[in-house]
């Protein structure tokens, strides 16, 4: 490998602070509101101009599997209170509370045809499908209320390392490069971009079958006649998927989403699926960034051309941000496993409860998936924790948990444990569990009775549609 | 005042970095100067490398939601770009994604046509008032682009080139060996590594690859200039725009009031309708942000605040216009632009730098590489409808084997922000790269290039010069 000599350098340290935490995507900002409103000097760092991530630039605009089959709602927190602000601009759109868990057969339906993510295991599920221009408003709005000092369009790169002790984030921007300190450092980067520097053990690997082997390049259509096409579908249901089925052949994306949110019914959503050998290679994110362009003029094109409803459409918005799906993932104090899917017993450091929705029959046995605090810490290295997609795990627990709510649900736990480590003088793998649970559950996280074994067993009807894996 | 204390400042250790690439021609920044510079180098036979930060190309044409290609003719409706912004809206053209005059009509008079263009979707774009005949507007040509076909053309464009393309990649800092630029450092997703070049051209806008090369510069930024303001533009989808004229036009006094609410509350009342055709119900709002005297925009503090800033008041703008202006009941914004609209920052100095006194004398230079219509000059546009501007602009002063192409070229702050817009960054940036190529080819640094040579091969690629013998 030929390399090039960068000499050594003084580089300016234009912030100290409690708690620095590098990429504002939904890990992110849970890391950095829930530190700094638990009293830590917070600051973040945003590669892009907006927050949200995935959620906004990445129009990945869908915060699902907020309940579990029953409908109980099991994630909370500031994924909520993101909705509940969406909810007060008229800007989100999501099943009636009391038709979460529905089994009712008309009801469903009525879900389903609204958005596939609405339901799940034969009933309704919670999912919210977000504006995403609004909610860059909302999260500036929530930093800013929380005080924390966001830089924006600031590449956060390495960490400062001082042996094994994170001292820092070294960023690039148009004051150049420049350094933030900090007594801990959050890695809500999504990749894990600190890891390989910080000298942290990761693990990477991917099986090319599963949806996280995927990038995607969202797209939104305007200017389609939604009742147009609707009707074309419901009179001509065998042309529509004969259509659908030609774009394919053509090269093109063969299916869409609708909006949903109001007065929105002109935009339709494309969302797929992209290949590829690593999302952390400049190469393919460069290759991925050519080959959805393309295929989104010729989906476009095609559409145009033969889809009822779209003589008058256009492209509107190609994602600023790759719909990035997983890449490193660290090996962490709990590496959360296959074993763990099967398990339905709480650890004591537990920090969230995700739904466990996906996996069909399996889902229904094993309904619950609990986060222990330990997957979010390092082995080797005290002070830095990790708040987005590259929580350890295998690929498995990876593949259905890594998600906009389940980040938000890692960030508000790192937050919150940075802030009340550092309010103890302790570092955050020492923080007392006891007070950290008990902060969580007073911000509105639901946790379980950890002194409890559970008993449990599904004695619903039987499974009628097969799991999202297998559509 | 006592001394500033020396700031804190981290030690960062030497070390290895990898080398991802060696070229002859390295762009840094792939806005309407670095695709220029691209495009037109590895047409001219050089290994050329691009890295733009971004996901897609065309910076502030795409990205940043300015898509529009103004003052491509003078008041007389001559046209004087040609080149690589002409292929471009020919290209888009083809697809159904541009919007300009009619060719007969460019230098029009005809009130009727001045009429129809002045209520089309770019407005004042479109029209100039002709101070040679008493004032009276005229048609220009101009043109509109769609931003997502750019995206995919350009894209399309430096494939076929050749050129060897890094997206979201980040071009840091020049690599240095004495005054002479050797390549630069870039950060993405796979680290920190190097890209080597014997030509590297500075295509950031900022020049944020020129200021560490030791190059000399002027960063002075006059607020009476628009380009010391920041925009921050989005779009407005589903409105009702013939219920929201007809409102404007029975009622102006109560229209005017509202306006004057939104302004009193923050938000931003000006708005061009939909820039295309096809986009019905679609406005475009271009929501200038002054910025702090004294502050300018590559301060990483100032943008962020004008980021929280311009979407506050989209927000604000939007809730206004939807709960109170007719035709506007159902609104909602569609999109804000991911980029910032930048507007102006350093420029480099260079070997010459193109100032008022430029503006008034006609010179044809030796070392011409474009021609641009000055029509926002008034008085002085009506005399000069032209101006050249000469090869040296983009040539540092003092440092070897740089160019730099884009809004960043050598110009005085009063010149800069005439002559700065997408257009003509284009044209720098196809005269940046056909002169780095020959440069490569004749074995002489940047600075040494023939100008006869230049010339002859930008003519050959279809730009419009002037006959410099």
């Amino acid at each position: 490998m030929k390399t090039i000599k960068e000499s050594a350098r003084e580089t300016r340290v234009c912030r100290e602070a409690d708690v620095v935490v590098v990429g504002g995507g939904p890990g992110g900002i849970g890391a950095a509101i829930a530190a700094s409103r638990n009293g830590a000097d917070t600051v973040l760092i945003e590669r892009y101009g907006y927050l949200g991530g995935m959620g906004t630039g990445g129009l990945v605009t869908i915060i699902p599997l907020l309940t579990d089959y029953t409908g109980k709602q099991q994630i909370i927190g500031i994924t909520q209170e993101w909705i509940d602000r969406l909810i007060a601009r008229n800007a989100v759109d999501y099943p009636k509370e009391e038709h979460w868990g529905s089994l009712d057969k008309e009801i469903v339906r009525y879900y389903f045809q609204r958005s596939f993510f609405m339901t799940r295991l034969d009933r309704v599920s919670y999912a919210a499908i977000i504006d995403a221009e609004i909610s860059k408003y909302i999260l500036n709005e929530m930093v800013t209320e929380a005080r924390v000092k966001t830089y924006l369009h600031s590449w956060g790169t390495e960490p400062i390392m001082e042996g094994k002790k994170c001292k820092g984030v070294i960023f690039e921007s148009k004051s150049g490069r420049q350094a933030v300190l900090g007594k801990v450092v959050i890695d809500a980067t999504g990749d894990g971009d600190l890891l390989p520097y910080a000298g942290v053990e990761f693990e990477a690997n991917i099986p090319p079958s599963f949806r996280i082997a995927n990038l995607a390049l969202c797209f939104w259509v305007d200017g389609v006649d939604l009742k147009k096409v609707n009707e074309f579908r419901q009179k001509n249901p065998q042309q529509f998927m004969e259509l659908s089925r030609k774009a394919m052949e053509a090269g093109a994306w063969g299916g869409f989403f609708t909006s949903n949110l109001p007065d929105q019914d002109s935009i339709v959503w494309f969302h797929n699926r992209y290949p590829n050998t690593s999302q952390i290679d400049v190469e393919e994110l460069t290759r991925v960034e050519f080959e959805g362009r393309q295929k989104m003029m010729k989906t476009y094109d095609f559409f145009k051309a033969n889809m009822p409803g779209f003589e008058k459409s256009f492209i509107v918005l190609s994602a600023p941000q790759l719909g990035t799906r997983s890449s490193r993932r660290l090996i962490g104090e709990y590496r959360l496993t296959q074993k763990d899917l099967a398990d339905n017993q709480p650890f004591e450091d537990t920090i969230a409860i995700f739904p466990d929705l996906d996996r069909g029959q399996e889902s229904l046995d094993h309904p619950l998936m609990y986060i222990p605090y330990r997957c979010l810490l390092p082995k080797n290295v005290d002070n830095l924790l990790v708040a987005c997609r590259a929580f350890s795990s295998d690929e498995h627990v990876q593949e259905w948990f890594n998600l906009i709510p389940h980040c938000i649900a890692f960030g508000e736990a790192a937050g919150t444990a940075s802030a009340l480590a550092l309010q103890s003088g302790v570092n955050p793998k020492k923080v007392d569990m006891k007070a950290l649970q008990k902060q969580l559950a007073k911000q509105g996280v639901p946790l379980p009775d950890v002194t409890k074994k559970v008993e449990y067993k599904y004695t619903g009807p039987a499974l009628t549609t097969p799991p999202f894996g297998q559509h | 005042m006592p001394p500033e204390p020396a700031p804190k400042t981290v030690t960062e250790p030497a070390r290895e970095i990898r080398v991802s690439r060696q070229a002859d021609v390295v762009v840094v920044g792939g806005g309407p100067g670095g695709i220029g510079a691209a495009i037109a180098a590895a047409r001219s036979g050089a290994k050329t490398v691009l890295i733009e930060r971004y996901g897609h190309l065309g910076g502030m044409a795409s990205g940043g939601l300015i898509n529009i290609f103004p003052n491509l003719s003078d008041i007389s409706g001559k046209q004087h770009i040609f080149g690589l912004n002409q292929e471009i809206i020919d290209r888009i053209d083809r697809r159904g994604g541009a919007s300009y005059p009619r060719q007969e009509d460019w230098g029009s008079d005809d009130p009727k046509l001045v009429a129809k263009y002045k209520n089309a979707n770019l407005q004042f774009f479109y029209i100039r008032p002709d101070l040679n005949s008493g004032g009276r507007e005229r048609v220009l040509y101009t043109a509109v682009i769609d931003p997502e076909m750019l995206k995919d053309e350009l894209n399309t464009m430096v494939l076929e080139a050749g050129v060897d393309l890094l997206l979201h990649s980040w071009g840091t800092r020049p690599i240095m060996a004495g005054n002479t630029v050797k390549g630069v450092f870039f950060e993405s997703k796979s680290g920190r590594q190097a890209v080597l070049g014997r030509v590297v051209i500075d295509a950031t806008g900022d020049g944020d690859i020129f200021v560490e090369a030791g190059a000399e510069f002027d960063g002075t930024l006059s607020n009476k200039h628009r380009t010391a303001w920041l925009a921050f533009t989005f779009w407005m989808a589903n409105v009702d725009i013939e219920k929201a004229d007809a409102f404007k036009s029975a009622r102006p006094e109560e229209h005017a009031a509202m306006m004057a609410e939104l302004a009193d509350l923050g938000g931003y009342p000006h708005y061009f309708k939909g820039l295309l055709e096809n986009q019905s119900g679609v406005l475009w709002y271009h929501c200038f942000q002054p910025q702090a005297q004294a502050s300018d925009a590559k301060d990483v503090e100032e943008l962020t605040r004008i980021e929280i800033r311009g979407r506050h008041r989209a927000l604000i703008t939007y809730e206004f216009m939807r709960k109170h202006v007719p035709g506007f009941e159902g609104c909602f914004i569609m999109q804000t632009a991911p980029q910032l609209g930048l507007q102006g920052g350093r420029r480099v100095t260079g070997e010459y730098t193109l100032g008022d006194k430029d503006m008034v004398s006609d010179e044809v230079f030796p070392d011409t590489i474009v021609v641009l219509a000055n029509n926002d000059n008034g008085e002085i546009s009506a005399q000069h409808p032209t101006i050249c501007v000469p090869y040296r602009c983009l040539v540092p002063k003092r440092v070897e084997g740089l160019l730099v192409a884009g809004r960043a070229f050598s110009s005085t702050d009063s010149i800069n922000q005439y002559f700065n817009i997408i257009p003509p960054c284009i044209c720098y940036g196809q005269a940046a790269g056909t002169a780095a190529a020959l440069a490569v080819s004749a074995g002489v640094p940047p600075r040494k290039v023939d100008y006869r040579k230049l010339h002859d091969e930008l003519v050959r690629q279809g730009v419009n010069l002037p006959d410099i013998s």
